[in-house]
This record gives C-alpha cells, structure tokens and sequence, in this order.
C-alpha cells in the first residue's frame, strides 16, 4: 500500500456536546483513501458522513485519533484539499470569473495566468458565457458547477465534496454527474463524495463507501469497476449492466441492515 | 443581532422615486382618482397643496375676523414671509429698512454656509465614527472578552439623549467646534459597531471555509470574505448613523453654534425670527432626506447582491 500521498484516517472518533451530556457522531473509523480514487460514501442523512468530511478538510478537529496527508497530520483547512460544499459558498461581491480565479489569487498567481486558467476551467464546466455575471444570476446548478471550477482552478490533490448535487433536479444531476466523471477521468484526482443516493455512489465511485448512522460507521466498502480513467462508456450503457445492478442491490441492503 | 429600523427594508426593484411611489405605468390622461389610486407621486402633490392650502387659511388676513389672520404671525408666519426669509439669508440685505449698513445673508452668513457648516461638521463626526465604529465592531465580534466588557458600555451611551451630555462635553473640549464635533460621534459611532457586529455574526461559517480550503491566510480572509461580506450592514448602520447625527445636530449647536444650521434655527427662535426658524427647519428635513436617498443610491451601486444571495 503506498502512503506517499495517501489519506489516512487514523482510528478517529468524534463527540459533540458538552462533557456530560455529549453526543457520538463518528464511532472509530480507519480509512485509506488512494491517490487517483473516486470514493463515493453513501448512507441516510445524519449518519456522520458529513462529519467525517468536516475533519479531513480541517474545518473540526477529531475529538480522537488523527488525519493524516502524505504522513503530515491535518491541523486545519488547506488548499491541498478543496472542498465542493452542499449549498453553493460563492461570494455574491465578485463576478463568476473572480470567484473561479480566487484560490489562485490566495496562492499570488499573476492576473494573466489567473484568467487564463478560470477560462480553461469555465470552459470545463460550460460557463465561459457567465464568466462576467453575478453568481446570483447563477441557477442551482449554474452555481454548483461554478463552484466545482473554482476548486479545480485551485489545483488540490484532493476534492471533497458533500452532496454537491443534492439539491438539484434529477436531469441537471444526471448532466452534472456525466461532467464530474469526465472531469475525473481528464484531471485524475482524488474525489472523495458523499451522497445519500445509492445509485449516484454506485454510478459515479470507483470505490464505494456505506456508513450507517448513530455513531457513524462504515460498514461495506468495494472497489465499483463502472468508472475507470481514460475509459468513458455511457451512462445508460452502466446503469444497465448486470454487474452495475448487483452491487447497487447489495450497497442498498447494507444501508437498510445498518438502521 | 439586528437593528429593526421602520423604512430600512430592502425593495429590490425599487428605484430612488418610486420605493414608495408604486407602478408608474399609470397614463396621464387618466382621471384624477384613478391616478390617485394608483400613483403615489400624485396622492403627495395633493397632499402638500392641501397643507399649503391651509397654512395659506391660517395666514391670510380675512375681513371677519378684523382683518388678522387667524394665527398671528409670531406663531405661524406666512408663506411670503418664510420665502422673504429664504431670500434674505441667501443674500446682501440692509440690515433694516430705510438703513443704508448691508449685512450678508443672518448673523454674518449665507443659508448655505450655515448649511455647509453644520454638513463639514456631521462629516468628521461621521467620518472618525466609522474610523473608530468599524475596527472596534471587528474586534467586539471576534475577541469575546471586548465584546463582553465594552457592550454594556455601548448601549449605556446608545440610551443617552445628547443634550443630557453636551455640558459635559463643552467642560471638557471647549464652545467651538471640538465639543460640536465629539457629540456627533458620540452619536454616530454606536450604530455603526452594532452594525458590524451584527455583519459579522452574520456571515456563513462556511464561507470562512471555502476561502480557508482555497489557501486563504487570515488577512486574506478578512480582506477577501469578512469585510465584503459586512458591506451590506456596515452601509445600513452608516445610515442609521447619519440619522442619529443629523437629529442631534440642533443639540450640537446649541452654544456658540454660528455658522451652522441647527444654530440657526435655535437662535433665531429664541429671537422670535419664526419665519427664519421655519425655513431653517424645512432646509433641515429636505437635506437630511437628500443625504439619506445619497446612502440609499450607494447601497445599491456598492452591494448589488444585498438580499440577492
């Protein structure tokens, strides 16, 4: 197993509350994610999915246990590990453009390199046309994929993304998914995703992930072979294999056995 | 926290003139109480003639009554009085009829420099209330043991009506300009912290963490999300400010308050010149309604997004 530029999370629990009367949201969790994975991490709302993504972006510290990144423990947010949120966190006061280029601007990357590069990944996400509007003339989507430019732009080894689709109407998400896949495929980076569709883990995750609820847990993980890089079938050709269908089946049952 | 202010609400498609004016859309051939219905620009000219109206009942000689109006002039001056009193202190007059000395304007000033006196005023008021409101308001919002010493402090201040601390400031900073100066900050800057404070607890945590997670540093996060993010507040509170100011203007001047309009309109009620009091208070509403509409059109030219997102 190489642990260059893996992820590692290191017998990690998670509490909240007071001492008293405190609440276990993560039992112990150990975890490997490999560089070049798309790990899609599935299971019911509340389950601790969240949580666990919280800590490996550093926005909370593990009441227990640690993270670490290529051997150097997590001790806060960095731009090595993007984060694509639940509801858009774009910043109303900057054009489309600005929003996309900012993670280059934090890093001191010229003007001229910086809108090189938001045209490159506006173009990805097909917003070149909004490149000068507001982020709130942005639709739903509009503003998701704006958001998962701006984490591209900023170049991390690793995104991580809380169901960034969620709250999206199933054919934008179905678009957005067959994007994020290409984009995977073309960028080869480490995705971590959470989502509480099955289907979407199972669709999009070169690995699949099911954590079951109060304290979260992780209790089935696989690789899934639907999605490899440099390969691109249709998405109606892998949601129609047998093989698609059967591990959908059992990610399925291992979120109902969990309750 | 929020600073519940009557008229403050946001109306996003509404212009400088028609926030409370209603559609336009509204023909000029149409009747009269159709547009009435419908136009609020209309409703007020009627309006203001019905007060001009009877004001004009109220000052006018009638033969009936012996040929005096029916309020004296000492307490209700006509409207050619007040407009002569407009005119008088915008010009060089003698100082009294079939007097050849001519003086400028009242008490050695035009209206407009009693005017401009009192807005430089307001505006170092208002100008270091924002240099000491803001950065006091950033660091009550993130450094809880200031926020918890200082606040009541605020608020105690906030509850003070000005004229109750004026002497004291006249003790302390003399009867020019400094004390006039220092009771309008003192007016001004508790709004201003409040604002901030309340723009602050306002922005989403997770805004902070996708500037953290692009590799912002934390003058970078203040620059790039924190400030921006309060512009929206810190512009109401910097109205809500100049409001409080501006009523506490008269108070300001009430010593030694040439030039200045608030001084004005105090001394020349004190002696008994009600037309010149009168004109001073309509220079003093109309300006203090243009000042708001300037901070209203800047909202709306600096933080467009504001209710958007």
């Amino acid at each position: 197993m190489s642990r260059d530029k893996s992820l590692v999370v290191d017998g990690v629990r998670q509490f909240f509350g007071p001492k008293n009367s405190r609440v276990q949201a993560l039992s112990r969790t150990d975890l490997v994610i490999e560089p070049g994975q798309f790990v899609c991490l599935a299971g019911p709302s509340g389950c601790g999915k969240t949580t666990l993504l919280r800590l490996i972006a550093g926005f909370i510290n593990p009441s227990e246990g640690q993270i670490t990144v290529s051997g150097s423990e997590i001790i806060g947010p960095g731009p090595d590990r993007g984060v694509v949120f639940q509801s858009p966190t774009l910043y109303p006061w900057m054009d489309v453009a600005s929003n996309v280029e900012l993670g280059l601007k934090f890093q001191g990357v010229s003007k001229d390199q910086r809108r090189a590069d938001s045209e490159r990944y506006l173009q990805m996400v097909g917003l070149t046309d909004f490149a000068h509007r507001r982020t709130y003339e942005l639709s739903g989507g509009m503003q998701q994929r704006c958001q998962i430019a701006r984490v591209l732009a900023s170049d991390p080894e690793f995104i991580l993304m809380d169901e960034p689709f969620g709250a999206l109407d199933a054919l934008t998400r179905e678009r957005l998914q067959n994007e994020l896949l290409d984009i995977w495929r073309k960028t080869g980076k480490t995705i971590l995703f959470i989502t509480h569709s099955v289907d979407e883990a199972v669709f999009l995750g070169s690995r699949v992930l099911v954590m079951s609820p109060r304290p979260g847990k992780i209790v089935f993980d696989e690789p899934a072979i639907f999605s490899k890089p440099g390969e691109s079938i249709a998405a109606e050709e892998i949601r129609s294999l047998p093989a698609f269908l059967e591990l959908r089946e059992r990610v399925r049952s291992s979120i109902q056995h969990s309750h | 926290m929020v600073i519940p202010l009557e008229g403050l609400e946001y109306h996003p498609s509404g212009g400088l003139a028609d926030q409370h004016g209603g559609p336009a859309a509204v023909s000029k051939s149409a009747p009269l109480w159709v547009r009435v219905r419908k136009n609020h620009w209309t409703t007020r000219l009627i309006a203001l003639a019905a007060f001009l109206v009877v004001w004009w009942i109220l000052t006018t000689p009638w033969a009936w009554n012996g040929d005096k109006p029916i309020m004296l002039p000492l307490y209700l001056p006509s409207i050619p009085s007040v407009w002569n009193a407009f005119i008088r202190a915008n010009t060089i007059h003698p100082i009294a009829e079939g007097v050849d000395r001519e003086v400028v304007g009242e008490y050695g000033y035009y209206l407009w420099q009693h005017l401009l006196a009192t807005l430089q005023r307001i505006g170092i008021g208002l100008f270091f209330a924002i240099v000491i409101g803001l950065p006091l308001g950033l660091l009550m919002a993130s450094v809880k043991i200031i926020s918890v010493s200082v606040e009541p402090y605020i608020n105690f201040l906030r509850s003070l009506p000005p004229l109750g601390y004026i002497g004291l400031l006249i003790v302390w900073f003399g009867i020019d300009n400094t004390s006039k100066i220092w009771l309008l900050f003192l007016a001004a800057f508790p709004p201003i912290t409040i604002a901030t404070i309340a723009g602050v607890s306002g922005i989403k945590e997770d805004q902070i963490h996708a500037a953290q997670s692009l590799g912002a540093s934390r003058l970078q996060v203040v620059s790039s999300v924190t400030v921006p993010a309060i512009a929206p507040d810190l512009i109401t509170g910097i109205r809500v400010a100049l409001g409080f100011a501006w009523t506490t203007v008269v108070a300001a001047e009430l010593n030694n308050g040439i030039p200045g309009i608030g001084g004005l309109a105090y001394l020349s009620g004190t002696e008994l010149k009600t037309p010149l009091t009168i004109t001073c208070i309509i220079v003093i509403g109309i300006t203090a309604i243009v000042l708001d509409s300037i901070i209203k059109a800047m909202e709306r030219v600096l933080t467009p997004w504001r209710g958007k997102a």
